[in-house]
């Protein structure tokens, strides 16, 4: 079983059903936590950041009401579905994570060595996504309402995140929709989120061509994501004692995990910037060193046997 | 003729007539063993053309190079890739460590010495005739050999960082396999591409898949093969070219899987389990193996450079670039190693606590051979490891002579009792 062939289709179908399913009216809620755009005419479902910040910026007496119970209804959804699928919303169904991993694709294709972040890098800059995460709160809490009496912040901030996340130029140009590629001179803030905007998103395709996955490092989705894992019925496994420390796993995780090779002592190895994409089982030649597992029974455990067989050493040579 | 070349002539006489008695000896004692597998024919012949025929090993057809290697750190792929074959030169004759005792202190270890003692003098033409000698700057003895070398062979020095846990030292390994391929584009004059590699990386996975399955093989219950057996087929793999020794370990496969069913042993099944580990054991040094068995017991599994390491660990392709091949051979080389060079004994902790799971290992002799340093530094807290999952250790200290085997047959009996002893 090739995963990563599977993988690909899967991130196929889900691609057609988040741009087009709306089409056939299909509607998954607001509260997926994948980055499937507002800003999409026909999308199946609504990422869960769009919701959050909206309501954020509503001021707090609006919030105790049936504003409130609304925003509850969807963040229950969107624990919900992380119960179900952990990160591999990341891996398996986000939008743009597989527009990262065509052009990942493109790049093996046409022979482009891929880029690395160095140790220090990567640990450097590990936080971003959290700030991230804690910013597209703040801001809108900050329109909403006004505190010690400073002034409310402008309704130019609103939706901060979607206003720079590269999905909302990029998904609706499959509707045919280019409208969001320009630089907003109405106000000095629409400016620079704008151009702000643009450069993310001219870097989402030169770094991501390089670089596997480069945006999704810094997705404040996944640091979401990751608050919940724990409580999620998906989960990937390591058994330390079974692990040769080869290095086979970490080398290939499109997310440039250490720690999936490093670690000896936990069992649960689902770090924050994983996205269940369990490649890392595909490549371990131990058995049972690596499995992914489903309210607790093993879905896909790491074989020597499997390992060979992805990687044609039974075919002729 | 001057006296002194009369003298080294004698001397080299005598050398390889002694070597071949004691290859002889061994292989006519392994005869005698009835319950045998038939396939090991094939094994024994490459011992035998080792001593005998060392010419036919370095066949240069096509004009084919020789890349002697030692250690298991020269990444065989490339050697392949590079339209090269590897020779394995790891020496375990005790005849030519006197003639290395010329060259290093008497203090260090025997294999060193007894690789030298085969390339200052012609016993055997495999030593001589390589066009490259690859030396990983491993243990200390290994990293002053390679200047010893130079005076007889082409030798290549690669370096090798000590902590394997740093970003660097893969950074700087990854560098040092890199120079090793230019150099052998150098040596062969064919260029090293992307199908070659992938090809030889494909060779060498047949063989591990063979190799996984021999190692499930000696996991089972019942003991269908003798240690020294197992160690042979492992040990062959110096000499042999990867693909008819894959052709030839398939067959004993399928020989050992049938005896698997049909429940012929080489022994009683309740033969105490060995497992053997520490300094590696190369033929024609079979003291350990030999003893054990003679001892009563059976040896299950071994965790040896020159063995079970040798092919365990698979190199991953992903993306099929130059370089991110590369960095797989380099990886699957130096982050799995085991060898006690390194700083972190974890590793090899683990290995041995997990083998002695999977091959149900009822005790674990420590092989040191003198002057092999870094296991013996690497011993306690194997044993410590070892004690808390209530499995006996011993240590044997030797070397390649054959003077104190009774000595060590009394001890290795003794062990083997207590082992049978505790079971009650």
């Amino acid at each position: 079983m090739r995963v990563d062939r599977i993988r690909l289709l899967i991130q196929f179908l889900s691609f057609i059903l988040m741009i087009y399913g709306g089409i056939v009216l299909i509607n998954l809620g607001r509260g997926l936590p994948a980055l499937t755009c507002v800003y999409s005419k026909y999308s199946a479902g609504l990422c869960f950041l769009y919701p959050l910040q909206r309501f954020a910026g509503l001021p707090f007496f609006l919030l105790l009401g049936g504003y409130g119970i609304l925003l509850l209804k969807y963040m229950g959804m969107f624990i919900l579905w992380v119960i179900v699928l952990n990160t591999a919303w990341c891996g398996w169904v986000c939008p743009i994570g597989f527009l990262q991993d065509l052009l990942s694709k493109l790049r093996a294709y046409m022979n482009v060595d891929l880029s690395r972040f160095s140790w220090l890098t990567r640990d450097r800059y590990k936080s971003v996504k959290y700030i991230l995460l804690v910013l597209l709160i703040l801001l809108p809490i900050g329109i909403g309402n006004s505190f010690f009496g400073l002034p409310k912040l402008t309704d130019d901030l609103a939706v901060p995140f979607c206003q720079i996340c590269p999905a909302k130029p990029l998904l609706p140009m499959f509707d045919g929709n280019f409208s969001h590629i320009f630089i907003d001179f109405s106000s000095g803030t629409k400016i620079v989120l704008s151009t702000l905007s643009m450069i993310i998103l001219a870097l989402f395709f030169t770094a991501s061509f390089l670089k596997r996955r480069f945006f999704c490092s810094y997705c404040p989705m996944s640091a979401l994501l990751s608050l919940f894992k724990k409580t999620s019925l998906l989960s990937l496994k390591k058994d330390g004692r079974k692990c040769t420390q080869c290095g086979n796993c970490s080398r290939v995780c499109p997310m440039e995990i250490r720690e999936i090779a490093d670690e000896r002592e936990r069992t649960d190895i689902v770090t924050q910037d994983c996205m269940l994409c369990m490649r890392c089982i595909e490549v371990c030649p131990e058995d049972n060193a690596l499995r992914a597992t489903f309210a607790g029974m093993t879905i896909f455990p790491s074989t020597a046997k499997g390992f060979l067989k992805r990687q044609g050493a039974f075919e002729k040579v | 003729m001057s006296e002194k070349q009369n003298k080294l002539n004698r001397v080299q006489k005598r050398i390889k007539r002694h070597l071949s008695m004691s290859v002889r000896e061994i292989l006519d004692k392994m005869d005698e063993d009835r319950t045998r597998p038939k396939n090991m024919a094939y094994f024994d012949r490459l011992f035998n053309a080792f001593i005998e025929d060392s010419k036919r090993i370095v066949k240069k057809e096509n004009g084919q190079k020789v890349v002697g290697t030692y250690c298991i750190l020269v990444p065989e792929e490339l050697i392949y890739a590079a339209g090269a074959v590897p020779v394995r030169l790891c020496a375990g004759s005790y005849d030519t460590v006197e003639n290395g005792e010329d060259y290093l202190p008497d203090i260090s270890c025997p294999m060193v010495k007894s690789a030298i003692g085969f390339s200052a003098m012609p016993v055997i033409p495999l030593y001589q005739s390589c066009d490259l000698v690859v030396i990983p700057a491993t243990c200390n003895w290994k990293v002053k050999m390679g200047e010893i070398l130079k005076k007889f062979v082409p030798v290549l020095m690669l370096d090798l960082p000590r902590i394997k846990e740093s970003e660097n030292s893969r950074k700087f390994w990854l560098n040092e396999v890199n120079k090793f391929k230019q150099e052998l584009q150098k040596l062969t004059g064919l260029k090293i591409n992307r199908s070659r590699l992938r090809k030889a990386i494909k060779t060498i996975q047949k063989a591990q898949i063979e190799v996984r399955r021999f190692e499930k093989v000696r996991m089972s219950q019942l003991p269908v093969i003798q240690g020294q057996d197992a160690l042979a087929v492992m040990n062959t793999y110096f000499y042999d070219h990867v693909e008819s020794w894959t052709e030839a370990v398939k067959g004993l496969n399928d020989e050992l899987e049938e005896r698997l069913c049909s429940g012929k042993t080489v022994c009683s099944s309740s033969a105490p389990r060995i497992l053997l580990t520490g300094s590696p054991i190369i033929f024609p040094n079979w003291k350990m193996p030999v003893l054990i068995e003679e001892s009563g017991g059976i040896l299950v599994a071994d965790e040896f450079c020159t063995s079970n390491r040798y092919l365990h660990d698979m190199v991953a392709l992903d993306e099929l670039s130059m370089s991110d091949m590369i960095h797989a051979i380099a990886d699957r080389y130096l982050l799995p190693c085991t060898c006690p060079i390194f700083s972190d004994t974890l590793d090899r902790r683990n290995r041995i606590s997990q083998m002695s799971d999977d091959y149900q290992v009822e005790g674990v002799i420590y092989h040191i051979l003198k002057g092999c340093h870094p296991y013996d530094a690497e011993m306690k807290t194997i044993e410590e490891m070892l004690k808390d999952k209530g499995i006996p250790q011993l240590k044997i200290e030797t070397d390649f002579s054959p003077e104190d085997v009774e000595q060590i047959r009394t001890r290795i009996e003794a062990f083997i009792e207590t082992i049978k002893g505790r079971r009650r």
